[in-house]
């Protein structure tokens, strides 16, 4: 059997393998749990009635970050096993991980934007935490470029397994930064919060119950499911790449 | 199957018990009256008459009423003399004292009538939108006389507010003379007061921003600070919830949009790779 017959049966095996069970009730539960918190976020929490209608945002914008979080803390946890096992799968949900919490840091920073023109009267401030949210976003972003410009496939990987552990540390910092550093006017919703921190409201039980379930879904069932979706589709690219070039090589 | 049906129990689980404690906060006491229109802070030991559009308390003691109303006028002085008519029966007349002052959410006519010896009425109204929102102080002790004043400080701010009390204390008939020297700090649960009084009348006085409140009594004047301290906490604490929808709507479609170009990117790729599949076969079958 030639190398490109093994590649094609490969990728024909992958292709047919239907998509697992799991996966389609993570998906569905996702989708249901989505509509139910955004319900549940509109119809159900009551309305701030300092910052009106704009705060229920916040059941979207705080939980976006911690699904980032745990986007990134997935390619640090691919890059490390990566790095130990030399599997590639490890390395396609360190991928998988930069591409989704990307898109939901940039949910948490476009909310926020949005949050800030009718509580701040302006779309951005160099805050510490909007500035360091922001350089989460770019050192993200930054992997992606980065990876599509080196060549050679095990160098690749290698590099940006270390890559994505070392960007966590933004992900940490943008975290805690507003409990070091006194100089926010981002507000602390839960713990301490520093004097001059403005816009923020207290968290009232009703509050901190109606961003539970949010919370939850975009902690766990929506970086999760999306990560095992563009992880199997980033096998499948790899099985049609190894094609191309078997093809060009010939 | 039981992963999901575990994890289907566990998020059905949660929700009811957000229903549950969702209904629980309900319960919590408000601070605030609320309505469509504003919230008006509630006022502890005094008698709450609030109707579903205006927030009312009356002190029975002093016989002294605080009344926070939206009026369908949106010329403050009418929308003032109607809403005095409307709640109070007082005839519109001359106020005996008109002036503007800034505040943190629009410009405010302050006016003060006195339509018979008995019943004094101090009442701030400002324009929002197409209406104006009245606070009226109201009050019909025959054995007292309260006037409140809220005065904007000339020049730089200060911390006391002894130069707006001086100027306002010609209100009081025969004007008085202030021996300053007699002059003491009271604390009440709005602040710090400047305390002056004289034979038969008080004066209170709070600087708070650029602005100072003042209030003036006559005769019987032991409420008057528990009546000026309602007061200026109704003044400060009143708000708008302000109507900003527009911007959750697009910070929604923003989100969503966001979320919708990820997904639709993983199916534009899965799409790619059927087409060079079908490429790679056809060349494939070609070859051989």
């Amino acid at each position: 059997m030639t190398a490109k017959t093994k590649n094609l049966s490969l990728l024909r095996t992958v292709e047919a393998t239907p998509m697992p069970n799991l996966l389609k009730a993570l998906t569905l539960l996702s989708l249901v749990g989505f509509c139910c918190t955004l319900a549940l976020a509109l119809f159900f929490a009551g309305t701030d009635i300092q910052q009106g209608e704009i705060q229920r945002i916040f059941y979207i914008h705080m939980p976006s970050f911690f699904g980032a979080f745990t986007a990134f803390g997935l390619t640090v946890l691919g890059g490390i096993l990566y790095l130990w096992r030399k599997s590639e799968q490890w390395d396609r949900i360190a991928l998988a991980g930069v591409e989704v919490g990307l898109a939901f840091a940039l949910i948490n920073l476009v909310t926020g934007a949005i949050w800030a023109r009718p509580i701040w009267n302006t779309w951005w401030t160099w805050d510490p935490r909007l500035t360091s949210a922001a350089i989460m976003a770019l050192t993200y972003a930054a992997y992606l470029m980065l990876r599509a410009g080196i060549e050679d496939e095990a160098r690749k990987r290698s590099f940006m397994s270390v890559y994505g552990i070392f960007a966590f540390t933004s992900v940490l910092v943008t975290l805690f930064i507003i409990r070091v550093v006194p100089e926010t006017i981002h507000p602390v919703i839960v713990g301490a919060s520093p004097q001059n921190a403005q816009g923020g409201f207290e968290a009232t039980s009703g509050v901190v119950i109606a961003l539970l379930p949010s919370l939850l879904l975009w902690l766990t069932l929506m970086p999760i499911t999306m990560i095992w979706h563009r992880s199997r589709l980033e096998r499948r690219l790899e099985a049609v790449n190894r094609l191309k070039i078997q093809m060009l090589m010939e | 199957m039981r992963a999901f049906i575990f994890t289907l129990a566990s998020l059905l689980a949660l929700f009811i018990f957000s229903g549950s404690a969702l209904a629980q906060a309900d319960q919590e006491p408000l601070s605030y009256f609320r309505s469509d229109a504003f919230n008006a802070p509630l006022l502890a030991d005094w008698q709450d008459q609030s109707g579903a559009d205006f927030a009312q308390f009356h002190q029975a003691e002093a016989q002294a009423t605080i009344r926070t109303a939206m009026v369908e006028n949106e010329e403050p002085v009418a929308a003032a003399q109607a809403e005095l008519k409307r709640a109070f029966g007082i005839a519109p007349a001359p106020p005996i004292y008109q002036d503007k002052v800034n505040l943190a959410d629009g410009t405010w006519q302050v006016l003060l009538y006195e339509p018979d010896a008995v019943v004094s009425a101090s009442v701030m109204a400002r324009r929002a939108g197409a209406r104006t929102v009245v606070i009226s102080f109201v009050e019909a002790d025959p054995a007292a006389r309260a006037l409140m004043l809220t005065i904007a400080q000339g020049g730089d701010p200060r911390e006391d507010a002894a130069t707006e009390m001086a100027g306002a204390l010609s209100l009081l008939a025969p004007a008085s003379a202030v021996d300053w020297s007699g002059a003491s700090a009271l604390a009440l649960p709005s602040g710090q007061w400047t305390r002056v009084a004289g034979a038969g009348w008080l004066a209170l006085g709070m600087a708070f921003g650029n602005d100072s409140f003042i209030a003036l009594g006559e005769g019987e004047t032991s409420m008057l600070p528990a009546l000026a301290d309602a007061y200026n906490s109704t003044v400060l604490g009143f708000f708008i919830t302000p109507d900003n929808s527009a911007y959750l709507a697009l910070a929604l479609a923003a989100s969503l949009g966001i979320l919708a170009l990820l997904i639709l990117s993983f199916v534009w790729r899965a799409r790619l790779i059927q087409q060079d599949l079908r490429l790679i076969e056809s060349l494939s079958q070609a070859d051989e």
